[in-house]
């Protein structure tokens, strides 16, 4: 965020405002749906076990923070809502700001998940072929006279 | 409904894995004394893709959003290979597409595995009713059952699991209300896995009848 400082005024009000740079993160489920309102804690790279900061989410799962420069360093910022949540690691640098690096905890595209499943779902249907051929093989050899049991789908 | 790594403790994660041994190990072992074990495989196998694929599923139930697990269907039509075939299943789905984790695959194992097998032998229940129901009535109701006791009892599990291990860094009263809430939303689903798992039993009765033999004590 960048611009020119300004005031505005009005009867008895003075207001102003400064740029400063913030990190946001948002958190969503597997669908898609923001993690609205979860709890969100913060970790400095120097005290990993303690909360150097706690909050909560917006509706749209969104939590932004200012961490502070002078712990440079792996920051640790841990969703949880109901039982689900993630941790990511944001690198801090003590001279470069870390608004503009974008990153994500991972996850699969619908292209990849379409061809992750067709994958497995054929792995799964081969196996079941290969076995129920097998079977008919064996109700063949049965049917020729060797000693065998009916299949099951 | 899949409890994801970093969500619990080392602790019920070790003892996860320790009851998930167990159970695959007893399910081995009752399926061991099949007179021909390789003979469900085809069948695991498929049911075990559709376990995959079903929680990538997302049914909306306002305010949350939960998704199919079918823990029930393969309880009711797999026995003792659901527990088998729910792990490899919770496997791939930690590996694959990030549902769960492999730290929490023994904790999601028994939650998702233990109600199956429970659903298997509510399922085998119907053995108890057919001297008065119809077979038809019977497998009905009693693999609606099963598909309801099996998501039920999973979420069940969740709930227990999640609200006793809830870390200090959160506010206990606050995610308490999101479980509850997230729980209470399985209730819909239990009828949706319910009904799902009755038509898939009542289809495959008409297409392959043996594989429920009626009118006798079921072990």
């Amino acid at each position: 965020m960048f611009g020119t400082a300004r005031h505005a005024y009005a009867h008895g009000v003075s207001m102003s405002y400064q740029t400063t740079e913030v990190i946001e993160i948002q958190g969503k489920y597997d669908s898609g749906e923001p993690m609205a309102d979860a709890q969100v804690a913060v970790y400095a790279p120097d005290d990993p076990s303690t909360p150097w900061l706690t909050g909560t989410a917006d509706d749209q799962g969104v939590f932004m923070f200012k961490p502070d420069l002078s712990q440079p360093g792996n920051w640790e910022v841990q969703f949880r809502l109901a039982g689900h949540g993630d941790i990511m690691t944001i690198p801090v640098d003590a001279e470069s700001n870390p608004v503009g690096t974008r990153g994500s905890t991972g996850g699969l595209n619908s292209v990849q998940k379409l061809i992750v499943f067709g994958a497995m779902t054929w792995g799964f249907v081969g196996t079941a072929l290969y076995f129920s051929g097998r079977k008919q093989r064996m109700q063949k050899s049965a049917d020729s006279g060797l000693q065998s049991t009916p299949s099951q789908f | 409904m899949h409890i994801p790594d970093g969500i619990l403790p080392a602790k019920v994660c070790i003892g996860g894995y320790a009851i998930a041994g167990l159970a695959t190990w007893y399910a081995l072992r009752q399926i061991r004394h099949d007179p021909d074990p390789t003979q469900s495989i085809p069948r695991a196998s498929l049911l075990t893709a559709a376990f995959f694929i079903a929680s990538s599923i997302s049914i909306p139930v306002p305010p949350a959003s939960v998704h199919l697990v079918l823990n029930g269907l393969l309880g009711a039509l797999l026995g003792y290979y659901a527990f088998p075939a729910i792990l490899v299943g919770l496997f791939f789905q930690a590996v694959i597409i990030g549902h769960g984790g492999l730290t929490t695959l023994g904790v999601n194992a028994v939650m998702m595995g233990i109600p199956a097998l429970i659903a298997h032998h509510v399922f085998q229940g119907r053995s108890y009713v057919t001297r008065w129901w119809k077979d038809r009535i019977a497998l009905g109701v009693f693999a609606f059952l099963a598909g309801a006791v099996g998501i039920g009892l999973s979420a069940l599990i969740f709930f227990g699991l999640v609200v006793t291990t809830i870390p200090a860094t959160f506010d206990a009263s606050t995610e308490r209300a999101a479980v509850y809430g997230l729980t209470l939303a399985h209730i819909p689903l239990m009828v949706i896995e319910g009904t799902f798992t009755a038509f898939i039993v009542l289809f495959l009765n008409r297409v392959k009848p043996e594989l429920f033999p009626a009118k006798e004590h079921l072990s």
